[in-house]
């Protein structure tokens, strides 16, 4: 064969097997989606956790107190009551006050004749000058004392160390000799390090260990043909999978032990090469096997999220990408929660993952107690359960045995439907047809967001970040708009066809505008009482509206509220919504779209709200068959939020009691339901042809 | 009745009709072979008949049990066998028949008795305790022929159990299915090879487009398709009746 026919036939294949690969949806998600969408968004999260626990923490002053020489003592304690926001200063206290926690840190200043001795003994010391005790004759030795397993101490020790080396000039000679002292004992410390490591890697190793487990007894069944005899035995589908789960689930659990074990271990060697350093540092091993007791759950968690996601998969590959994504999301919380900072209350108790990676570090320190365990590990049964039933629906006879032979592709459709009803795939010969040009496709709607997400992450908010407003701009109207426009181009439709642009009903408009005024209200007051966002979070965004240099009204509810409503709204309930809606129910499109919407912001404390707030304009577009209505509801929400930022309303809300927000919730729940049955009782609006607009498909 | 007893099955996934209003009866005693090309509906049916698919609409019975009624009993009264049936490859012959006899629920001593039993009369004795990856095809048949029969079913039902198998194999099931049918057993038997079921079977259905064509012995199965002389072997036959089926307005060639 000739050079040129090799290269072609090699091209060739080349060219099919790309083409073939790129056909499957699952491979696009892992290859393009995964890496582009979901590692932003991981950054982004670690980022807001790191910043809220510093701000958490800069918001906190240290309490600590200072004993010694009365001059030196008062000396000291008044350069340190000079940072009002580092620190509280106590009066009075010993050592005991730190091991207790009532204080942060205590300060010791040695006795005069200790002076030179202690200075000259002091292994790890931090020297530094002090004008305040004019010393030229030598250092005077300072001893920090706190606790390194507790952050608001080991914090403390960080600012003492700061402002007793900061405030000085270079060229004063040292008159502290500061060195520290942690009342923590070896064991607490060892436990401490023990607990930072521990539960994240246990979480990780647990589920690495039900990973192929996992595929192996689902989708390997099939691979091999074992499926159909034991689908053809005497043995209903929950007890089966319950035997799958549960060995899966035995697997992991002896791989997160033996990987807990091996960390102790490991940890008890690295003490004994670290020598001095670690010296004295010693494993709870009591509370390192109660920690064990952790892994049960988790295991079966794991092993039911995993066996239910290998049921839906048709061969090993496929059950490989399915996982891989589970995988890393189920690692994330795992990965929030070991940072550290967070307390086993509130939400966090019933928070998947997040509780048993905060429950293990409790118990690890010997911080745990008896009802939250209990809650953590039944909460943690109970979606582990469930998960167990999702995996007998779906190992069901009826799909696996079809598909293998005719080899039909479950659609995204049939897919989430199964995953959330079990149901067998209904088929729409309609949707089965060639899509038209002329409308939108829901691939089309997914492209869409996936290329405004991208640009938003790598394009538009570095240039957000150095010119705000001009920022703003640019994003919105050429980011958005400009991205529906040039879609619309390229389907060759005008933009108009592209948005349904259509003339609403007055109705539709009304309800749409009570919808506005209400919704920020209702939204705003359930995110508050759920989950509140954090104070700097609050304040990041009334800077955003009311900039420090001033911005006049006009333009603010240029900038915050009209562009928004019309770039935003031309994306998601333009293409997204209408692609969505050609593939699912409206309602469901109108979820997905809230959800994207919610997503887009970049902001997990706001995705909830900001979501539902995109569902809520969904349904308005959807109802009223025009992007207008909701173009509306949408410039008068945020015009609301503008106004109350303006005219520190906002602020004075904070301080609402009790009653008055729920007078105030109920007053907007009201007003948004009129607005709602308004826009749902309105006739469709009148497309250039005269017939209704409000279902395309149908 | 006891036996089989299908009556105007409908199997649809979505808008595709696997099976369209198909009806048979096949008595103790009775090898009936379900016959037809790929796709014809015949591995569809017989999922039904198992228990693994259910019934769109109609109605199945197995050894006198409704399977849409009590689908975990029919299963335990049903010996399901096909030619594409994987066996437990890290398992050992012996653990493998444990497991499903257990799955049977049949009792542990009883299960040993009855796997020494079957090893000794299918002759595999000596590879019980191997595992099943190396058990060469013709062993692995044997134990999937086992793990069929195990629970003494009073039905057997056989898709296409020859495919892959060499000329040995095939003759040494054949001659198991025989014996199956002298023991009282019904077995239904679906295959392509026409051949084959000429051979083995007591009565034929012809299957074709979800639907029986045709059945009876493959004697009158001949003798109906030939318009002036009986048809020269099966395969012909079954080639005038697709024709004809093919001329004719939908529905009217149903034999039920």
């Amino acid at each position: 064969m000739s050079r040129g026919a090799g290269l072609s036939t090699i091209t060739l294949v080349y060219r099919k097997e790309l083409r073939e690969t790129l056909r499957d949806r699952r491979t696009l998600m892992v290859m393009i989606l995964f890496p582009l969408v979901v590692y932003p968004l991981m950054s982004l999260l670690l980022a807001q956790v790191m910043a809220s626990k510093a701000s958490k923490g800069a918001a906190h002053a240290s309490q600590v107190a200072v004993s010694g020489p009365p001059t030196e003592a008062a000396a000291l304690r008044r350069l340190l009551s000079l940072e009002t926001k580092s620190f509280a200063v106590q009066s009075g206290g010993a050592v005991t006050d730190v091991e207790s926690g009532r204080l942060d840190a205590l300060v010791v200043i040695a006795e005069r004749g200790a002076a030179a001795n202690a200075a000259a003994e002091t292994t790890t010391t931090t020297t530094t000058g002090s004008p305040a005790t004019g010393g030229s004759r030598g250092a005077r030795p300072v001893t920090i004392v706190y606790d390194e397993t507790r952050d608001g101490s080991a914090q403390a020790h960080e600012r003492l160390e700061k402002v007793l080396a900061g405030v000085l000039p270079a060229q004063c000679r040292p008159a502290f000799a500061v060195s520290d002292r942690s009342v923590a004992p070896g064991s607490q410390v060892g436990g401490y390090l023990l607990s930072k490591v521990l539960p994240l890697v246990v979480v990780v190793m647990v589920m690495l260990g039900a990973f192929y487990p996992a595929i192996d007894i689902t989708a390997g069944e099939r691979e091999r043909g074992t499926l159909e005899t034991i689908l053809a035995s005497p043995v209903s589908r929950v007890h089966l999978m319950t035997g799958k789960v549960l060995a899966v689930a035995t697997l992991a659990a002896v791989t997160g032990m033996l990987n807990l074990i091996s960390i102790s271990l490991t940890m008890v060697e690295g003490m004994r090469l670290m020598g001095g350093i670690g010296e004295g540092l010693r494993i709870p091993w009591t509370r390192t096997f109660a920690a064990l007791t952790m892994v049960v759950p988790s295991a079966f968690l794991f092993a039911s999220v995993m066996v239910a996601v290998g049921a839906m998969a048709r061969g090993f590959k496929e059950a490989q990408n399915l996982l891989t994504p589970i995988y890393f999301l189920c690692i994330t919380p795992a990965m929030v929660a070991g940072l550290g900072g967070y307390e086993l209350t509130g939400v966090a108790l019933v928070a998947p993952v997040v509780n048993v990676t905060l429950l293990a570090r409790a118990i690890v320190l010997g911080t745990a107690r008896i009802g939250p365990a209990l809650l953590v590990i039944a909460s943690t049964l109970v979606y582990g359960a469930l998960a167990l039933g999702l995996a007998a629906r779906l190992y069901d006879s009826e799909r696996l045995l079809y598909s293998d032979a005719d080899d039909r592709r479950l659609s995204l459709r049939d897919w989430l439907r199964r995953l959330a009803w079990g149901a067998e795939p209904a088929r729409d010969p309609s949707s089965a047809a060639r899509p038209n040009i002329n409308t939108t496709t829901a691939a089309d709607a997914l492209l869409l967001f996936g290329l405004a997400y991208v640009l938003m992450f790598f394009l538009f908010f570095p240039l957000q970040a150095r010119h705000p407003q001009l920022g703003l701009l640019v994003t919105e109207w050429v980011g958005l708009l400009g991205l529906v426009a040039i879609y619309a181009r390229a389907t060759r439709r005008t933009l108009r066809q592209v948005l349904v642009l259509e003339r609403p009903a007055g109705r539709a408009l009304l309800g749409a505008a009570l919808c506005g005024l209400s919704a920020w209200a209702v939204l705003g007051l359930l995110a508050q009482w759920i989950a509140p966002a954090p104070r700097e979070l609050i304040e990041n965004l009334r800077r955003q509206i009311l900039p420090p240099g001033g911005r006049s009204l006009a333009l603010t509810i240029l900038l915050m509220a009209v562009t928004p409503a019309i770039c935003e709204e031309a994306l998601f309930r333009g293409p997204i919504l209408r692609g969505l809606a050609t593939r699912v129910s409206p309602l469901a499109a109108a979820a997905l779209t809230g959800l994207l919407f919610g997503l887009f912001h970049f902001d997990l404390w706001r995705l909830v709200p900001t979501g539902l707030l995109g569902v809520l304009l969904s349904l308005i577009a959807w109802r009223a068959g025009s992007i207008v209505p909701s173009m509306l509801a949408h410039a008068i929400n945020n015009g609301c939020l503008v106004m109350l930022a303006q005219l520190g309303l906002d602020e004075r809300a904070e301080t609402l009691g009790t009653a008055a927000e729920v007078a105030l919730f109920a007053t907007a729940v009201a007003v948004l339901a009129t607005g709602a049955a308004l826009v749902a009782t309105s006739p469709p609006a009148r497309g250039p042809s005269g017939g209704s607009s409000r279902r395309q498909k149908e | 009745m006891e036996g089989v007893a299908i009556e105007n099955l409908v199997k649809a996934f979505g808008a595709t009709v696997a099976v369209d209003g198909l009806s048979l009866a096949v008595a103790p005693g009775e090898i009936y072979g379900l016959l037809g090309p790929n796709g014809a509906g015949k591995t569809t049916t017989l999922r039904v008949l198992a228990g693994i698919l259910t019934a769109t609409s109609g109605r199945v019975s197995v050894a006198g049990v409704d399977v849409a009624a009590d689908t975990q009993e029919a299963k335990r009264r049903v010996g399901f066998l096909t030619g594409t049936t994987g066996l437990y490859a890290r398992l050992t012959a012996r653990e493998l028949l444990t497991y499903f006899g257990r799955l049977h629920g049949m009792a542990t001593d009883r299960v040993a008795a009855r796997i020494d039993w079957i090893a000794q009369t299918l002759d595999f004795t000596a590879l019980l305790d191997r595992r099943c990856e190396i058990l060469s095809s013709g062993g692995r048949q044997r134990v999937s022929v086992a793990r069929a029969v195990l629970h003494d079913p009073p039905v057997l039902i056989l898709d296409e159990p020859t495919v892959g198998l060499d000329v040995l194999a095939t003759r040494f099931l054949r001659d198991f299915v025989r014996a199956e049918r002298q023991r009282g057993k019904t077995v239904i038997y679906s295959t392509h090879y026409m051949a084959e079921a000429e051979l083995l079977c007591d009565r034929i259905g012809l299957c074709y487009r979800g639907r029986l064509l045709a059945e009876g012995t493959p004697a009158a199965l001949r003798a109906s398709a030939g318009a002036a002389a009986p048809a020269s072997s099966l395969e012909e036959a079954f080639l005038t009746l697709v024709a004809s089926f093919e001329r004719a307005p939908p529905g009217a060639a149903s034999p039920s």
